[in-house]
């Protein structure tokens, strides 16, 4: 079966800065696809030119079969889009905004009348679906958005950082939302600078980075795709010198090595049980005291470093 | 899309309070002291005519500044990801910044109809169908403009400067024959601007010919659907030209 979505060389340049550069993906049906990346890396570009908000400057994408140049109008029939900040005129109130969404989206009276009960309610804004949006909590206002494509139940979703500024709570609640939409048959692109949530959600992850699609597939498999399939994070008593760092890296079995603080370094080793008497030897002799030793299994803030040098949080610094 | 537009502003009642407030002073305080100052048979009368689609004109003009809150909030974004053509949107836009125009005009025209007094069923149905038509222009014009200017601050100056003009050359607020003498320029600019076409036709339709001297309903009609034709088309284009594609941003 192709692909629900394929994004052929797609393209958005603004002056001479290319926001979205070239970009080839393709996304199956009933799969939820995470776009990773800090902001500025091109994610929410993306959604806008498939949302056909935006026109590309290059390249196009089929969408459920539709170009997204040619039949704008029918690629925005079978889409719904969460937007990253929520969009909604201050004067209106919670029903207004997902009953009117609803209507605009074809749903019939009777239709609508229960869905938007039942959505509401789902998202706990039932009992604040009178209130001004104005009055309510970003947190709420976020619920309200994702209302919005929970009741259109499209046949792809795109939701921009659906959990940004939202407590854990909340956060468990949207997931658990994207999870049953996904089940309802929709296919959904998480755009998310959060790296947990495109861990936990999604079946695939693409990571954007300056508007590049660095590496894409499913979390696992991103994992083990770094070499040194060990990590411990090791924090020093003192900064880390450049010649602790080469003598390190002298050891075979280090296969990489990130400085994240001054006195804090990140090694991807193999075989570690081998490994880590020797790296505390070398710390020893060096007169380097150790704060403390961490094991982990690399996670996608690995991958994402892996792959651009940088950890989330620098990346994003580096946009702004 | 209408829908909306026309709940939208029925909630900023701030704005409808001080419109109806601005209106019944200006009946009531300039509508009584210049006819006391002027030398035109049924002034008051007259006045309170022009002075309803005056209103409706200010009114429907303000679906321009909606476009400034809606880009401020992002809204933009959101209305051109809805499975809508563009057509469709800006139409329904048009008509809806008419209508609840219209709608809120009703009222003010009921007291106007009440000043005026007695009205012709038949030609006062065509004068609110020509004002109907005539509201969904301004309304067209107004999201035309705000669209091209993407600038809220320019756009109310703009409306301002418009209005002086707009307003001030037309048979709202004195006859044509007395426009014509101050300045045949002048007279010949008004004879040529809806507001005079929707305020002689909405006279006639309230029965107040004496002042106006229709010849011709029709012309003045027809007047008011080319402008109608013209600002839904041009709001259309504009709109796609300037917004389409994420020109706002």
């Amino acid at each position: 079966m192709a692909p629900v979505i394929q994004i052929q060389n797609l393209t958005k340049k603004y002056g001479e800065f290319n926001a979205v550069d070239h970009l080839d993906l393709d996304i199956e049906e009933g799969e939820i696809l995470g776009l990773l990346g800090p902001n500025g890396a091109g994610k929410t570009t993306t959604i806008l030119m498939l949302a056909t908000v935006i026109k590309p400057t290059d390249g196009t994408a089929l969408v459920n079969g539709f170009d997204i140049r040619k039949q704008p109008e029918k690629v925005r029939g079978v889409l719904g889009v969460a937007f990253q900040e929520p969009k909604m005129l201050y004067v209106s109130t919670p029903w207004d905004v997902v009953n009117w969404h609803a209507k605009v989206c074809g749903l019939s009276t009777s239709e609508r009348k229960l869905r938007v009960k039942e959505v509401l309610d789902a998202v706990q804004m039932w009992d604040a679906r009178n209130k001004n949006v104005h009055a309510l909590s970003g947190g709420m206002r976020k619920r309200v958005e994702m209302a919005k494509v929970l009741v259109q139940r499209p046949k792809v979703a795109i939701v921009d950082e659906p959990t940004a500024q939202i407590d854990i709570v909340g956060k468990h609640k949207i997931w658990n939302m994207l999870l049953e939409l996904r089940d309802e048959g929709s296919t959904i692109i998480l755009a998310t600078n959060e790296l947990y949530e495109a861990d936990k959600l999604s079946d695939r992850v693409g990571i954007l980075h300056k508007g590049k699609l660095l590496v894409c597939g499913t979390p696992k498999k991103l994992k083990d795709s770094i070499l040194g399939g060990d990590i411990i994070d090791v924090e020093l008593g003192q900064d880390a010198s450049a010649e602790i760092i080469a003598d390190l890296k002298s050891l075979k079995e280090v296969v990489d090595i990130m400085q994240v603080k001054s006195n804090s370094l990140r090694l991807y080793l193999n075989k570690v049980e081998e490994v880590v008497p020797r790296i505390m030897d070398l710390f020893t002799k060096k007169n380097v005291p150790i704060v403390s030793i961490r094991m982990s299994e690399p996670s996608l803030d690995d991958v994402f470093a892996h792959y651009t040098g940088l950890t989330i949080e620098e990346a994003q610094k580096d946009e702004r | 899309m209408i829908e909306r537009d026309v709940r939208l502003f029925f909630q900023y009642r701030f704005l409808i309070i001080m419109r109806a407030i601005w209106f019944v002073s200006q009946v009531l305080l300039f509508g009584l002291i210049a006819a006391q100052m002027v030398n035109v048979p049924d002034y008051f009368q007259y006045y309170v005519g022009g002075l309803s689609v005056m209103t409706l004109y200010s009114t429907a003009i303000f679906i321009g500044f909606d476009i400034y809150e809606e880009a401020e909030h992002g809204v933009f974004e959101y209305l051109l990801s809805l499975p809508v053509s563009r057509r469709e949107l800006v139409i329904g836009r048009s008509i809806g910044g008419g209508l609840r125009a219209f709608i809120y005009v009703g009222p003010l025209v009921a007291i106007s109809l009440f000043v005026i007094g007695a009205i012709n069923p038949l030609s006062f149905v065509i004068a609110l169908f020509a004002l109907f038509l005539f509201s969904f222009g301004i309304s067209g014009m107004s999201i035309a403009i705000a669209v091209l200017i993407k600038s809220s601050d320019r756009f109310d100056i703009l409306m301002g400067v418009l209005d002086a003009f707009i307003v001030r050359l037309s048979t709202t607020m004195y006859p044509a024959y007395v426009i014509q003498q101050t300045n045949p320029l002048y007279g010949w600019t008004a004879n040529i601007n809806p507001l005079t076409f929707a305020a002689n036709l909405f006279r006639w339709g309230t029965g107040l010919e004496k002042i106006i001297y229709i010849q011709n309903p029709l012309l003045p009609l027809l007047g008011i659907v080319a402008f109608f034709g013209l600002f839904s088309f041009l709001g259309i284009v504009i709109y796609e030209r300037m917004i389409e594609g994420g020109g706002w941003r």
